[in-house]
């Protein structure tokens, strides 16, 4: 079996020829010039990756965040100064485990992410550098941010209810724990378990109503997903709008995202738990932060700078469609005013300490 | 004791023990990290997780083993026994689905029976406004795509067994007056046995160890839930655990296409080879044949491969074909090109030694080169990583350590090609070389090295080409600004852009296509 005949090769139709032509193929005899060009090569592609090191001033940012999102923040930071922006997109978990393992030989000089219990742990682990920046303390609200500044609230985003406005009316719907309920059985799409905003959101709904109810809630929602388990929330999103799924739980913004690019879309953002007595919607911020061993602090401070400013916070506004932290900066006229629902009243710094027994909950659900 | 002194100050035995022990190191760490893992994580996750991953896993190769086997044989049946026209194009157009990488295949099928998809509305204009059929997000619809994917190494083996068969106990049955396809049930099959087999096995330790169609098709399987356990927490004892399963489950596949090649080899048959009769069909039964084969080869790569092009010259993937995209293939192909150097440089003195100093320890080093085999790319990913961490922290995060597993990954891929091309050298030929007083250095560089130079090519490129459309190990381990085109297809089609993942997903299955000449001529083991 290993060594065919020679009748199957004969037996090779025209183009494998032309490869056992390719395969018999006999270099030139000489041999001198061959390590010279050898080594040519190995010097060109050294040389070429050198290049991409040693280029100007450079940041690297290692973001949590969809690159489709943040890109063009920052590529609007470097047309303004000049300084080139390394991207390392990847998932948030991934990164905060990659920067505790390079510790201070890590390339990286900022950390971005999509979710405050991330950076609240990096800021635990020693990884993020306290800022004393007054651009900051004047532009962001003390509850957006770490205590010491290590990390940065940039922009708040809520984990809300996207329904298919022909199939789901929103008088159905109250709080996100109705959603268990199974007559929203195989109608419900969910985020799957590695994603941050859920483990966030199960944080906050622990500590609003408590461990016993909250894993009632998660095997409601688990029997109700099905196999409707999601790695993005713009895949929830699309999923709604087609039919596939009657709702889903998302961040608000990949709603007015889909609907700023598809306007007929039949989906609608619902509020949740603005009932009396209810939570409030669960919020969370993405921010950033200095990793405490860069080698270029200043150009950092700059991004941070950059993105906290009124011109920065208006590009996560319009672009993104999230919540400015700024408070003189105005939301998307197509979101819901902030002043006009409650969010859920568990300080973000919280979120860290609540993970970990929120993973093990979610584990213990068997989430997906 | 001299002896064994003697072996380990040659410098090439040094390099061997090295070699092995950069390969081994990883697996020993992952498994020593697994099982010292607190109890309580391990009843954790065998009373939530790991029954759905098992079935799951069991399922899908289960049922993909099972249409493979329908598919591979009866193509490989009809392009060896049956004379129609257009044959021998069938025959070659037949393995193109293995230039497929697993998560291409699945993005575009994620389209075609999508929500709302082109089949879907097809099918609706048959049965009506309502009518749903299977979502490609489940359990057939990875069955479906995997089928697709992998029913060329069974069709690839039931061929050579075809032809090699000694057509002279199919011409018995048929004097014997027993019809065509009772001769196929009672005689053929049973003849084509080991090879069917070994097909399968290789089938299914794809199916066990791909990531990209099932983290795009969100099957859960367990080489998806270690990508996930590793990039969802902050520890990775799940994640081991889950790996050492995997290890298992591989390795028990391994074993059994040892065992089956083995096993084959009372079956080939000796004497003097015969071209076998091929029956010829009329136009009715050329059509028919025809219809079967463009479907499948349709299904698998001409419709993908159409609409990869069609979505490619769209504007919006037009727009993404910039000095970014260049720079995605410079550092697939900078990663590949050191993958690949490094694993013939590894694989080298392992092959050679094995070879010509049979000893158990040589031999030992050898077989832990394979271990690659049984260890899928998130597990060699976390293999490496967990090493990295323990031992050289100082690398971490830096392309060596990316390409280490890359090499831990497809040695054994280059291994196929070296190890036949070393055999096939009679150490006479270096023997005589040293009795006419050429030194140890001279007779390598002389007579070895140029003897095996093809061996080596194909090694190489073998390697190059399974790197370049590597993805979860990439994912995992990239360092900043070495996004490749695997990476860039496995992120714009994980949400859904299918335009502008077209023109990465189409490069990569165009460098792939020599892969299939060389599996055509002799290494179809190694993909």
């Amino acid at each position: 079996m290993d060594s065919a005949p020679a009748a199957v090769i004969d037996d090779c139709p025209g183009f494998w020829y032309l490869f056992e032509m390719a395969y018999h193929f006999q270099f030139p005899r000489s041999t001198q010039g061959r390590p010279v060009l050898l080594a040519l090569f190995c010097l060109i592609a050294c040389v070429a990756q050198a290049a991409t090191v040693f280029a100007v001033e450079k940041l690297t940012v290692y973001s949590g965040r969809s690159e489709r999102l943040i890109k063009p923040v920052l590529d609007e930071f470097t047309s303004k100064t000049g300084i080139q922006v390394d991207l390392l997109s990847s998932g948030t978990t991934e990164l905060v485990n990659r920067l505790k393992a390079e510790g201070d030989r890590t390339p990286a000089d900022l950390f971005l992410t999509n979710d405050a219990g991330s950076l609240e742990q990096a800021r635990a682990a020693g990884i993020l550098r306290p800022l004393n920046m007054r651009e900051v303390d004047r532009a962001i609200p003390p509850q957006f941010r770490a205590p010491d500044n290590a990390w940065i609230g940039l922009s708040g985003r809520f984990w809300i209810i996207v329904y298919n406005t022909t199939l789901v009316k929103p008088e159905e719907l109250k709080s996100l724990l109705d959603l268990a309920d199974p007559k929203w059985k195989g109608k419900l799409a969910i985020p799957n378990a590695g994603s941050e905003y859920l483990q966030a959101g199960v944080s906050v709904i622990r500590a609003s109503y408590g461990d016993a109810r909250t894993k009632e809630f998660l095997v409601g929602l688990k029997d109700n997903a099905g196999g409707q388990v999601y790695q993005k929330s713009s895949q929830i999103v699309e999923a709604v709008a087609k039919g596939q799924a009657s709702l889903g739980i998302v961040n608000h913004y990949y709603i007015y995202r889909h609907l700023a690019a598809q306007p007929t879309a039949p989906i609608a953002a619902f509020m949740p738990d603005q009932q009396e007595s209810g939570m409030g919607a669960i919020m969370n911020v993405a921010g950033v932060g200095i990793v405490r061993s860069t080698k270029h602090l200043e150009s950092a401070k700059l991004l941070v700078e950059f993105l906290v400013a009124q011109a920065g916070q208006k590009l996560f506004a319009d672009l993104d469609k999230e919540y400015p932290l700024h408070p003189e900066v105005k939301a998307d006229p197509a979101l819901v005013e902030r002043k006009n629902f409650r969010a859920a009243q568990v300080p973000l710094t919280r979120l860290a300490e609540l993970r970990e027994p929120t993973l093990t909950l979610i584990e213990q659900v068997g989430l997906r | 004791m001299t002896t064994l002194r003697a072996h380990l100050s040659s410098p090439l035995q040094l390099v061997t023990l090295a070699s092995a022990a950069l390969i081994l190191l990883p697996l020993g760490y992952v498994t020593s990290q697994a099982l010292s893992a607190d109890p309580a994580v391990w009843s954790r996750l065998w009373t939530t997780r790991i029954p759905e991953l098992l079935t799951n896993t069991i399922w899908l190769s289960a049922s993909v083993a099972c249409l493979t086997l329908l598919l591979g044989v009866s193509t490989a049946w009809l392009v060896t026994r049956i004379e129609f026209a257009g044959r021998r194009l069938w025959e070659g157009a037949l393995v193109l689905p293995l230039a497929m990488p697993t998560y291409v295949l699945a993005y575009i099928y994620s389209y075609l029976l999508g929500f709302g998809g082109p089949v879907e509305h097809v099918w609706q204009l048959v049965a009506g406004p309502q009518a749903r059929i299977f979502s490609p997000q489940s359990y057939l619809g990875a069955t479906l795509v995997m089928t697709l994917d992998t029913f060329p190494f069974v069709y690839l083996l039931s061929r050579s067994a075809l032809l090699n068969l000694n057509v002279s106990f199919e011409e018995v049955s048929r004097a014997s007056g027993i019809s065509r396809l009772k001769t196929l049930w009672l005689v053929t099959l049973p003849l084509m046995r080991p090879s069917i087999a070994a097909g399968l096995a290789l089938v299914i330790l794809y199916v066990v160890s791909d990531f990209g169609a099932v983290s795009l098709l969100r099957y859960q399987t367990l080489t998806y839930a270690v990508f996930q356990q590793m990039t969802g927490r902050s520890d990775n004892t799940a994640a081991s655990i889950l790996s050492l399963l995997l290890v298992g489950l591989a390795l028990l596949f391994l074993v059994t296409e040892r065992w089956f090649r083995h096993r084959s080899r009372f079956y080939q048959t000796t004497g003097r080879y015969r071209r076998p009769e091929r029956h010829r069909f009329g136009w009715l039964g050329t059509t028919m044949v025809t219809g079967y084969l463009a479907l499948v080869v349709g299904a698998s790569f001409g419709l993908p491969a159409y609409l990869l092009v069609i979505w490619s010259l769209s504007p919006e993937a037009q727009a993404t074909i910039d000095n970014r995209f260049f720079g995605f293939l410079w550092n697939s192909g900078f990663l590949a090109a050191c993958a690949a150097t490094g694993g013939v440089l590894i694989g080298l003195p392992l092959a050679y030694m094995a070879n010509r100093r049979p000893s158990w320890l040589n031999l030992g080093c050898l077989q832990a080169a394979y271990a690659g085999y049984v260890l899928p790319g998130p597990v060699a990913a976390l293999a490496v990583l967990v090493l990295c961490l323990n031992l050289t922290p100082f690398l971490y995060g830096s392309v060596l350590v990316l390409i280490v597993a890359y090499v831990i990954h497809f040695l054994p891929a280059g291994l196929q090609s070296l190890e036949p091309a070393l055999q096939q050298i009679t150490p006479n030929l270096e023997e005589v070389a040293r009795t006419l007083g050429l030194g140890v250095r001279q007779t390598w560089q002389r007579v070895t090295l140029p003897l095996m130079r093809n061996g080596f090519i194909v090694a190489w490129v073998l390697m190059f080409l399974q790197t370049m459309k590597e993805l979860p190990a990439t994912l995992l381990l990239r360092p900043v600004g070495f996004d490749t085109l695997a990476i860039r297809v496995w992120m714009e089609a994980s949400e859904e852009y299918y335009q502008l993942a077209a023109p990465s997903a189409l490069l990569i299955v165009l460098l792939g296509l020599p892969t299939l000449l060389l599996l055509l001529s002799k290494d179809w083991r190694a993909a």
